[in-house]
């Protein structure tokens, strides 16, 4: 029964795939090519809904895994089809024989310096959401410490919902984000004015709505409905953001101390390289395609070939590990048949 | 060399005088309308320019080079430049060795308007035209060179793609007519005089043709019948020319006068604009340049076929084809003529009614100007960024750090934003809009006291330069400015790793001409390779601001097709001197993309 299943990506898919697989006495193989497990979800600080530290998420998962082989700094070199299974060669040089493979390969952020309007990497004040993660984690950013930070904005759907940034979906967890965000940043600066531009809000998961009126109602953070149309610096070095409050239908200047873009999640462009060696193709929306987006999203047309996480697209971390879970079911029934 | 007959006169060169008179009458009344529907100022520098002494040398010599020899097309294309100036020249040469020859031998029938065309049917050889052998042959040697140039016409028609041209546009009936009619004129003018070669003399072509017919065919009965059927060939290609692509031929002969007197389009459809339209040879080399005919789309909105629509009247597709347009002018770059794509669209669009007219007049502009406001001083720099330089803030960057390197005294015009240049507005044909927009700008940069207005982009760079008229002030695009640095010392480049290519944007290359500069700072900075196509042949990124109606995805392929031909040299980096060109290629590219001032930046200290 010990059969070698290999997962590919050691993001929160790829972990909650291998632990449920090593409860079906599976022998997981986890290569993930970072130093380290857990993916995007390790370099967050707290996750929504409950405020509760992502490193905690990350090490539970990491205890249940202890069994399973994992190869850190590792990256699949090639894949051979076998009769039944495949022959993968990873970079570290070990080469192993499995009935499937799970593409646990996860998203990229998007990269906020090809939106040259907002000026991140030009203007020193731009970070984004993920550089204010870090900041929470470690403290350490010269954007903030020892700045006087009076009024942050951050802007949604930077690289989302945008044709032009050839990403035209939406990444689902930004809106989310930015609230947590904007409440995190007035806790660290109580006195900070916090403005949100949006163009609608997203609020479709288990309390989301109920951060948002909570960051209306006692954090204070401003809502605006705009694009941000252009961002430009003054002489002090603040950011002026331009942008239309299309609820008054006047155009808006703000100048702030610190921006923050909120980066949308894209597919993984490494990703579709590794999953075309096992012949899985790319949906229209860039991301790995499924045999089928309704009922069938884990499966691909490759025989022995398993997707989970947001290598199918953006996902919260309780969806993506509800999805590992049934891939890992997904693996099982399929071995099942296999024999 | 005598007369055949006392009277002068046949009648079949009746077919031939109908046509010549009709096309003569059309054409003389056509190109007297033209002229009355300029504008008073337009019609009298017309009119003045045509007894200038040096226009009048212009005008010949451009209409010889360009109608007669066309020198243009020689350039971009040996066969059809041989082609058209086979036929164009060699009958040219025709007629006049004609009046020549009737010049010298008949002077009693010159007063014959036929005569000098029908000239071998209607005299005799004798001892005396013997020593005239060398018209005959110079006839021949013309005859001949016109069949060439027909044959290889026929050639073409069949397979456009021999003579290197991928597309090319579909004739209409009238055109057809017109086109065989003009390929039989020549073969039966060769049988005609064949026939009666033995009678009125002939050289090396007619000659053999005759022993050869007078073996095969021995009467004199073929001789008239002949003789009909070449004047009524001239008659019918006479009589329907107006009506077709070939009336290209007498009203370029107008259109370049036209030009030469510095003529502009002031009407849509009026006087420049309709000589444009009627010079229009139809031949569709603008569609394989059009930038938007990548993957046989937009074929039928390319200019060929605006001023087929415009011929027409069909409005509907006149509105389409003009809002369509990204006004990159390549189609004017390669076109034969001279037809000015863009011109002609940006009035069509001028003359529409839109719903709304936008009003600017309530700008307040006082906060600008005292951002900007100094006493006039010489060394004094004004830069201007725009309104697409405000979404590429790495351009404005380096260009600040630019000035700060070479100690220049500048100020920043829009930095806390500014106003646009007009150009946008003015490529949409809202000319009123654009004055308005224009007035401000100025008064701006006349309170800013400086001598050098400088811009980064050059959408703004063309109106600048060509609508603001800023007395004491000079305009140059930051390419031109940051090599006068170089120059002056004031900027040491140091050559850096890894090649670049230049991209000529389409305003600043066949839009202002600026080619050179560029390439000259970027050849100090590393090393400089090319495009397949380039400088004036360069392919538009697809970003322009010019097209109205075309969607973000219909642009994607346009985009792309112009990265594939700047990375035939597989350069490094990809640099272009317009911050819409440098957006646009960077949402596609597969490797960076920057603008010059980025480039300049890097490479200076």
């Amino acid at each position: 029964m010990k059969d070698n299943i290999v997962i590919i990506g050691g993001g929160i898919a790829g972990m909650e795939a291998a632990h449920q697989l090593l409860l079906l006495g599976y022998k997981p193989i986890l290569v993930e090519k970072s130093d380290h497990l857990g993916g995007h979800v390790a370099d967050w600080h707290k996750l929504f809904p409950d405020m509760s530290p992502a490193k905690d998420a990350v090490r539970d998962l990491e205890e249940k895994i202890k069994e399973a082989n994992i190869f850190l700094e590792t990256e699949v070199s090639f894949i051979n089809r076998l009769k039944n299974g495949y022959n993968v060669m990873f970079t570290n040089g070990v080469n192993v024989i499995c009935k499937a493979i799970l593409l646990a390969t996860g998203f990229n952020l998007f990269e906020a310096s090809r939106k040259e309007e907002y000026g991140y990497g030009i203007y020193n004040q731009v970070m984004t959401n993920s550089d204010l993660e870090r900041w929470f984690n470690t403290g350490d950013d010269k954007r903030i410490n020892g700045k006087e930070i009076k009024k942050v904005g951050f802007v949604h759907c930077v690289g989302s919902r945008d044709v032009k940034a050839g990403n035209p979906q939406c990444s689902k967890v930004c809106c989310i984000t930015a609230i947590k965000q904007a409440m995190e940043v007035k806790e660290f600066f109580p006195d900070a004015e916090v403005y949100c531009f949006y163009m609608d809000l997203r609020l479709f998961g288990k309390k989301y709505e109920d951060f948002y009126i909570k960051a209306q109602m006692e954090s204070g953070v401003h809502f605006i409905r705009g694009r941000v149309s252009e961002v430009s610096e003054n002489i002090e070095g603040k950011v002026i953001v331009k942008t239309e409050d299309t609820l008054s239908g006047k155009p808006a200047k703000v100048t702030l101390d610190l921006l923050v873009l909120m980066s949308g999640i894209v597919c993984n462009k490494q990703a579709v390289d590794t999953a075309s060696l096992v012949q899985v193709k790319t949906d229209s929306d860039g991301f790995l395609k499924s045999k089928d987006n309704i009922l069938n999203i884990i499966e691909t047309d490759s025989k022995g070939v398993f997707l989970a996480g947001t290598a199918t697209g953006p996902k919260t971390v309780p969806e993506t590990v509800a999805e590992a879970r049934a891939a890992a079911l997904a693996i099982h029934n399929y071995l099942v048949t296999l024999k | 060399m005598i007369d055949r007959f006392a009277s002068g006169f046949d009648p079949f060169v009746i077919p031939f005088l109908i046509g010549m008179v009709f096309v003569l009458g059309y054409c003389i009344v056509g190109a007297i309308r033209l002229v009355f529907q300029l504008d008073h100022a337009d019609r009298k520098r017309f009119l003045v320019s045509l007894i200038t002494p040096k226009t009048i040398w212009k005008n010949i010599k451009d209409i010889f080079l360009n109608c007669l020899i066309h020198v243009k097309l020689w350039k971009r294309n040996k066969l059809l430049g041989y082609m058209h100036s086979s036929i164009a020249f060699g009958w040219f040469m025709l007629i006049v060795l004609g009046h020549i020859e009737c010049f010298v031998y008949m002077p009693h029938r010159v007063k014959l308007f036929y005569y000098p065309i029908f000239f071998n049917y209607f005299v005799a050889e004798n001892e005396y035209t013997l020593r005239g052998a060398i018209f005959f042959f110079l006839m021949d040697f013309f005859l001949l060179m016109v069949l060439s140039g027909i044959v290889l016409a026929i050639i073409k028609r069949v397979r456009s793609r021999l003579f290197g041209m991928r597309r090319t546009t579909r004739p209409s009936l009238l055109d057809r007519i017109g086109l065989y009619s003009l390929w039989l004129i020549f073969p039966l003018r060769l049988l005609a005089e064949s026939f009666t070669a033995h009678i009125s003399g002939g050289s090396f072509l007619t000659i053999p043709m005759n022993m050869l017919f007078k073996a095969f065919l021995g009467d004199h009965m073929n001789m008239l019948p002949t003789w009909w059927a070449y004047s009524i060939a001239l008659c019918v290609f006479m009589c329907v020319l107006p009506f077709t692509r070939y009336m290209h031929i007498p009203t370029e002969m107008l259109l370049i006068p036209f030009r030469n007197a510095g003529l502009t389009i002031k009407h849509a459809r009026k006087g420049f604009a309709k000589a444009q339209v009627y010079s229009c040879p139809g031949c569709g080399v603008c569609i394989d340049a059009c930038p938007m005919s990548v993957k046989k789309a937009n074929i039928k909105d390319t200019t060929v076929y605006l001023n087929r629509n415009i011929r027409r009247g069909n409005e509907k597709r006149i509105e389409e084809i003009s809002d369509k347009c990204l006004l990159c002018g390549k189609c004017t770059a390669v076109c034969q003529v001279g037809v000015d794509g863009p011109q002609m669209r940006i009035a069509q669009r001028s003359i529409r009614n839109y719903g709304l007219d936008q009003d600017y007049t309530g700008f307040d502009i006082s906060a600008m100007k005292a951002s900007v406001s100094a006493e006039p001083s010489p060394g004094r720099v004004l830069y201007f960024a725009g309104c697409m330089t405000a979404l590429t803030p790495a351009i404005s960057q380096a260009m600040e750090s630019v000035f700060r390197k070479a100690g220049v005294d500048y100020a920043f015009m829009d930095k806390d934003g500014g106003l646009c240049c007009g150009r946008p507005v003015l490529m949409a044909g809202r000319f009123e809009q654009a004055r308005e927009l224009i007035r401000k700008n100025k008064e701006i940069i006349q309170a800013s006291g400086a001598s050098t207005l400088v811009l980064s982009c050059p959408i703004c760079y063309k109106v600048f330069r060509e609508h603001y008229k800023l007395e004491g002030i000079r305009v140059v695009h930051h390419t031109e400015y940051m090599l006068e640095l170089v120059k002056a010392g004031k900027l040491v480049l140091e050559k850096g790793e890894g090649s670049m290519v230049y991209h000529d944007p389409c305003e600043l290359g066949r839009g202002c001409g600026v080619y050179e500069q560029p390439r000259e700072l970027l050849r100090q900075a590393g090393e400089l390779v090319e495009a397949a196509q380039n400088r004036e042949m360069s392919i538009c990124c697809g970003g322009s601001l010019g097209s109205l109606t075309l969607g973000f995805d219909k642009r994607e392929d346009i985009t792309r097709n112009a990265l594939n031909n700047l990375v035939s040299g597989d350069p490094a980096t990809i640099v272009t001197a317009c911050p819409l060109c440098k957006g646009t290629f960077a949402r596609y590219a597969d490797r960076p993309v920057e603008d010059i001032a980025e480039t300049v930046n890097r490479h200076t200290k």
